[in-house]
């Protein structure tokens, strides 16, 4: 009879809609915090921080953070993820920032029910169905490589172009769809690929033909872009660089270069200016790039479904959330338009936005 | 013809910095036969000395004094700094395990490096710096010979390794303090039998050898390349390979490393691929150690017995 009373008391409890008050949860923020590119890891961060505390704002949540640093380094990754799947009050991640890092910690988070919600991580076959955790609120290089493709021959008439694939998960596989897609639209392309370690890229513009139009970069290092873009000036080549959402950093900034974006330059967004405003007020940064935004939107959508799991009364419950997270429908996110996932993780009608940098260096909206 | 023209202006300029770091390996080698490992990163805190030489004097958008000065104080602020900074290294990582095992100051030289590292990421943030060097050297300067383009910048880094370098030559050769540093390089208990104070030739050997790191460093940057805190290890890998295959104690040996290592990288990419140059860099330096590892120009040591 005790027994009884004590299955029923705790049935109860399970199924109790919890207080908002009581809605508890850590949100662990894999990004990287430290190394060449923390400047990204810093700003996914701070938009992250920005979405649960609006999110906790909105629900009376208790829902905290905690960052994990992986310096955009598949090895880091994987030393951090079993940290935080020891972490049990952790009840998803928004991370990790790079593809190759997925790749190193996907299946780990997925066998613990820990959903896996990328800012920034665009290799296709992340979404292929090995790892069933993982959504991503942006667009995949399966619609970046053949987009940018196609905008370099159908809109600024592309005749050659060289590509610089730099051997990384996230290089070689948008190398190898814009490869694809070029072969398809019958237009020449020479492929260069170069180690991830390569610091002087003037040996490799050598190579490239003085009748290519453009370079398309694969880098992640914008720094690099910009070499490739300068050295192509100093060997009075006509060949413009052409970088993908990995040059989009404030370093890549030679006029007349094209970069593509995951997410769009939400600064003139009204559906984004009070997340944006909250972000500066936080960090003290005066400019924010394309990587902050989508990183509050994967906090947004855990954390809404950690709400949501807590209505259901399965407080901090991991694989509740993660269900929860697939149900995910967003009617404007502060990228601008709605958010639901396919079922294996991508974004429903995602696109990548096209922007040419100008002669102050600024970036301009052009497709 | 044009091409391996270009594949070589490319490949000299490159080599022309890793030589600038092989002769801090052969300097500090040749005196202490300790192999220096955080010469890498001293090369690091050059490029990041630099930066901030520059930024002090106005950034590369507004400088506040004219560019060749604000060259100028890039680089003697970077080699001053690096100097000073190989000083401090002998001091307290290398003086103290002068008479203990070989081994000892290779550890040393290696928690320096991780030491010099870390420091540098807390120091001056993990962000990627670059000189931005075509605001105030437009990057269409230069001239041409056929097809070939040497523009401004690969120039100055070409004349200024090469004018360092004869500095250096006349430096060993013509000074006191330079015959004092071959002198212990020889013998160095006879040295100090000479009456040479051997703790003052190694700190001006780590002053100068550090020097050359900072003013390639500086070279990297203007070559607008980033500067990182972990920008440090391939090329201290790399000056390290030159001064093997130059033949690691030789001076001359070390330009000859440097410059050839720079031309062999530049045509691997250019002619082989452009994907296995580091493979085949590395290759070398295996392949000089298994067949001839005293270098091109380095000569077998003697050993008392």
């Amino acid at each position: 009879m005790a027994s009884s009373a004590l299955a029923l008391t705790g049935l109860v409890a399970i199924a109790t809609p919890a207080k908002a008050a009581d809605c508890t949860g850590t949100i662990a923020i894999m990004a990287p915090l430290t190394g060449g590119v923390a400047f990204i890891g810093k700003e996914q961060s701070g938009f992250a921080q920005v979405a649960i505390a609006d999110v906790n704002a909105k629900n009376g949540s208790k829902i905290d953070f905690k960052e994990y640093d992986t310096q955009l380094d598949a090895a880091q990754a994987a030393t951090q993820a079993p940290n935080v799947v020891a972490n049990k009050g952790v009840i998803g991640v928004v991370g990790p920032a790079g593809s190759q890092e997925v790749l190193a910690v996907g299946g780990l988070f997925g066998a613990n029910d820990i959903a896996v919600v990328s800012p920034s991580a665009t290799r296709t076959n992340l979404t292929a169905g090995t790892y069933p955790s993982f959504f991503r609120p942006i667009p995949n290089d399966g619609l970046q490589g053949p987009g940018n493709a196609r905008y370099m021959v159908q809109k600024l008439k592309a005749k050659e172009v060289a590509v610089i694939e730099e051997k990384t998960a996230y290089g070689t596989g948008l190398a190898k769809e814009f490869l694809a897609e070029m072969k398809k639209l019958g237009v020449k392309a020479t492929n260069f690929a170069v180690n991830e370690k390569n610091a002087d890229y003037a040996a490799v513009v050598t190579r490239i033909s003085k009748t290519a139009d453009f370079v398309f970069v694969t880098f992640q290092d914008a720094a690099k872009s910009q070499q490739v873009a300068q050295e192509l000036i100093k060997q009075k080549k006509k060949a413009v660089v052409f970088g993908s959402d990995g040059s989009d950093q404030p370093t890549f900034k030679t006029p007349g270069t094209y970069v593509s974006g995951f997410a769009p330059d939400v600064s003139g967004l009204q559906v984004a200016a009070s997340a944006v405003a909250a972000y500066k007020a936080k960090t003290g940064a005066t400019s924010i790039t394309t990587f902050g935004p989508p990183a509050y939107v994967a906090a947004q959508v855990i954390a809404e479904a950690a709400v949501r799991a807590c209505a259901a009364g399965k407080i901090g419950d991991r694989a509740t959330v993660l269900a929860e997270i697939k149900k995910t429908k967003i009617k404007k996110t502060i990228l601008g338009g709605s958010l639901e996932f396919t079922a294996t993780g991508d974004v429903k009608g995602g696109r990548f936005y096209i922007f040419q940098t100008q002669m102050d260096g600024s970036r301009k909206s052009i497709g | 013809m044009d091409y391996l023209g270009q594949q070589l202006i490319n490949g000299l300029t490159l080599g022309g910095v890793y030589a600038l770091i092989a002769l801090g390996y052969t300097l500090v080698y040749g005196v202490l036969q300790i192999l220096n490992f955080a010469h890498g990163d001293v090369y690091m805190i050059g490029a990041f000395l630099g930066f901030f030489a520059m930024t002090w004097l106005g950034g590369p958008l507004a400088p506040t004094v004219p560019i060749a000065l604000m060259l100028l104080v890039m680089f003697l602020i970077a080699m001053m700094g690096t100097g000073l900074l190989g000083i401090v290294i002998e001091r307290f990582a290398y003086r103290p395990l002068r008479n203990s095992t070989r081994i000892a100051p290779l550890i040393s030289a290696l928690g320096i490096s991780i030491l010099l590292q870390n420091g540098a990421l807390l120091i001056f943030s993990p962000s990627i710096r670059t000189y931005d060097t075509s605001s105030y050297i437009p990057s269409t300067l230069g001239f041409s010979i056929g097809e070939i383009t040497i523009d401004s910048v690969r120039l100055g880094v070409l004349v200024l390794s090469a004018v360092l370098m004869i500095l250096l030559t006349k430096w060993v050769n013509g000074t006191q303090v330079g015959r004092a540093m071959r002198a212990i390089a020889y013998d160095k208990d006879a040295a100090v039998m000479m009456g040479i104070d051997v703790d003052r030739v190694i700190r001006w050997t780590f002053f100068v050898g550090a020097a050359l790191a900072g003013a390639a460093g500086v070279m990297n940057g203007l070559l607008m390349r980033g500067v990182s805190s972990g920008m440090g290890l391939i090329p201290g890998l790399k000056g390290f390979t030159a001064a093997v295959i130059g033949g690691i104690g030789s001076v001359p040996g070390a330009m000859l490393g440097g410059l050839l290592l720079g031309v062999i990288e530049s045509l691997a990419q250019g002619y082989l691929s452009t994907n296995f140059a580091d493979t085949i860099t590395f290759i070398l330096l295996i392949t000089f150690m298994l067949f001839r590892p005293n270098g091109i120009l380095g000569r077998p040591m003697m050993v008392k017995v």
